[in-house]
């Protein structure tokens, strides 16, 4: 058993280990460097084009032109310090970067997989309780539809029909520009409104398989046993189905919203772009656009170790949760 | 097709019925052969020919009947796409990297579906970008379905070190981020019809090979198998005879799975302007018209935002129901376990 949970320690590390290689040799070999497109997107803005002189002189300011081989000693060195180098783009810290965007993406990710999982389970133990009836299947093939679109294409149906189309929701951004709130209250409701698409967009796309897995679970678990006892102590029929089905039922949803999350910080690239929401998804998009090596780097790690764990978390919950399991 | 089929299907019955008794039995038993047995009775007084392409006729459309209505609907859907793909120099015509028109016409009897800001046939772009899709759908899905599955199948039936590596392998790659990932890479390779292939396949290949690889360890096992080998059949033979039919059907079905996944992924990529700019797949369409300025605010996004938006959704829908419907055909478990 103990030697089982190592080696899933240790596939975690040596993931980590070939997503640092790879997430440090793959933008050293991108085409271009990053001070031969210093330019702006925006038009109007002066674009900068450097002598040679300058460009060598910048290589070296940001230590570009040593050896790789070194170049991934101090990356390493620096890692374990936290230091995650300077963004040449924005010009500052990439903790920074990232610190200024993370929130906004954290905020729409938690916010969704809540969202995804209460709403998945209530919707299922719906399911399961009309089960093979007319609202079942319903439910059923119009929720299985729905996973089928990417959660992007479902992002631009959103914003078309409810901030293009009925205008109710805005086109972009976390907050309004230049508001000036009366109170903390009123700030939270511009961010809940700016938020509320995204966030809706997320939670529709991972809907489905929290629905399913709770409709499936229920309908396994209500053929055991335990509830056929539990009825025939004439308890009543709520007590069953939250005490004793709905409880069972449960686990697997909550290794479901573990992995939801890491699928989720994946997905959010995209859909961040949709809305021109400032989390790291928009950021790294500009990043990459820009070639700015560091921050690639930097937002690819804090996506990916986010992932990770919360896969491992997953894993040692789930344990906790369910003894039956050897993990 | 299915008609001339069920007339024959009629026909047979009433034959089998009109002599009864061993007839009847027959049918009972197999339908298939009893069909083919008359198909060659016909034959032999025509050509010989037939008979092999009615039993094929036969077996698609068995096949086909076989599927749920949605099902039905996804193959009609693909079907149509796939024609909108091979014939869109007939259906089109304009060509979609010209300029025709003026800049961002409404649609209208010159340009069906109207143009975009460059004054380029939005109608013919939908057509072509078809062919890309589709395209990227299939060269991903076939090499990293067949080829993972070659490298599953081949590390199953070997074991040893070379399973002990691969497994490892396959484990750190299904276990990166794939889509951050995608991005990076593309963005470091450049943009090329090609380089989205190749990334695709290096992230999708995993999987089928997996699955090949737990297949052909319990087939292996299999009193049949070892037979064959203690009567000498050379592993080559054994892979190709034995084990590869075996695990083809699942292969077919995890290939439409990855192949609306290579869709996806390839649309991201040009969504977020990764794609080949070159091309016009209807990524970069979406790419395009949200990133012309301020179109929200104009009625533009209606003939230019919508069309390729559809046609997307309408794609990967077909896909899903075929292979949903796939998946409960090869494993009548599967459909209770999911609880359809």
């Amino acid at each position: 058993m103990e030697r089982e949970s190592n080696s899933c320690t240790c596939r975690l590390f040596l993931t980590l280990f070939v997503l640092l290689a790879i997430n440090f040799f793959l933008p050293r070999m991108m085409p271009g460097d990053p001070f031969s497109t210093t330019s702006a997107d925006e038009a109007g803005e002066e674009i900068i084009v450097m002598t040679e002189e300058q460009r060598l002189y910048y290589m070296h300011y940001y230590g570009l032109d040593n050896p790789l081989p070194e170049q991934f000693l101090m990356y390493m060195h620096n890692l374990i310090k936290g230091d995650l180098g300077r963004s040449i783009y924005y010009k500052m810290p990439v903790k920074e970067v990232i610190k200024l965007h993370l929130p906004w993406t954290m905020l729409i990710v938690v916010g969704a997989s809540l969202i995804s999982t209460s709403l998945g389970v209530g919707l299922g133990t719906l399911s399961a309780k009309n089960r093979k009836k007319g609202r079942d299947r319903i439910l059923m093939s119009f929720l299985i539809a729905f996973a089928e679109i990417p959660s992007f294409l479902l992002g631009l149906i959103l914003l078309l029909i409810f901030s293009v189309y009925l205008r109710l929701f805005p086109l972009a951004g976390a907050l309004t520009p230049f508001a000036d709130y009366s109170g903390p209250a009123k700030q939270l409701l511009d961010i809940l409104y700016h938020a509320f698409l995204p966030v809706l967009t997320l939670s529709l796309a991972q809907l489905t398989g929290v629905y399913l897995l709770t409709r499936n679970t229920l309908i396994t678990v209500t053929t055991k046993d335990y509830i056929r006892t539990a009825k025939a102590k004439g308890l009543g029929e709520k007590l069953v189905w939250n005490r004793h089905a709905l409880r069972n039922a449960l686990l697997p949803v909550v290794t479901r919203t573990g992995f939801m999350i890491g699928i989720m910080m994946g997905g959010v690239v995209l859909v961040e772009t949709v809305f021109a929401y400032p989390g790291i998804g928009l950021t790294l998009r500009s990043a990459v656009v820009a070639r700015d090596y560091p921050l690639i780097q930097g937002i690819l790690l804090v996506i990916a170790i986010s992932i990770l764990l919360c896969n491992l978390l997953v894993d040692k919950i789930y344990g906790k949760l369910d003894p039956r399991v050897v993990i | 097709m299915m008609k001339g089929i069920d007339t024959f299907g009629k026909a047979n019955e009433i034959e089998a019925f009109g002599k009864a008794g061993i007839f009847s039995f027959i049918r009972a038993l197999n339908h298939t052969i009893i069909f083919n047995k008359i198909i060659t009775k016909i034959s032999n007084f025509k050509l010989v020919s037939v008979s092999g392409l009615f039993s094929k006729f036969e077996k698609i459309a068995k096949f086909f009947s076989s599927f749920s209505l949605e099902g039905k609907i996804g193959v009609l859907g693909l079907f149509c796409i796939f024609s909108l793909a091979i014939f869109a120099p007939l259906l089109t015509t304009y060509p979609p990297q010209k300029i025709t028109g003026n800049s961002l016409e409404p649609p209208g009897p010159e340009h069906i579906l109207g143009t975009d800001e460059l004054g380029m046939d939005i109608w013919a772009q939908i057509c072509y970008g078809a062919r890309m899709s589709l395209t990227i759908g299939l060269a991903v899905a076939f090499i990293a379905g067949f080829g993972g599955g070659a490298l599953g199948i081949l590390a199953g039936y070997k074991g040893g070190y070379i399973d002990q590596g691969l497994m490892r392998i396959i484990d750190i790659i299904m276990a990166l981020p794939s889509f951050p990932l995608l991005i990076v890479i593309s963005a470091f390779l450049g943009p090329s019809i090609l380089n989205v292939v190749l990334i695709l396949v290096l992230f999708s290949w995993a999987k089928p090979a997996r699955i090949a690889r737990s297949q052909t360890l319990s087939l292996k096992q299999n009193p049949y198998i070892l037979a064959a080998k203690n009567y000498g059949a050379k592993p080559f033979y054994l892979l190709r005879r034995h084990i590869f039919p075996e695990v083809l059907p699942v292969l077919f079905v995890l290939v439409i799975g990855i192949s609306s996944h290579a869709i996806i992924a390839e649309t991201g990529l040009a969504f977020l302007g990764l794609g080949d700019p070159t091309s016009k797949s209807w990524g970069m369409m979406l790419n395009h018209a949200t990133g012309f300025r301020s179109i929200y605010f104009t009625p533009y996004w209606k003939w230019w935002l919508l069309p390729p938006l559809f046609m997307l959704i309408f794609l990967l829908l077909s896909l899903a129901f075929i292979s949903r419907d796939m998946e409960s055909i090869l494993d009548p478990k599967l459909k209770l376990k999911k609880g359809f």
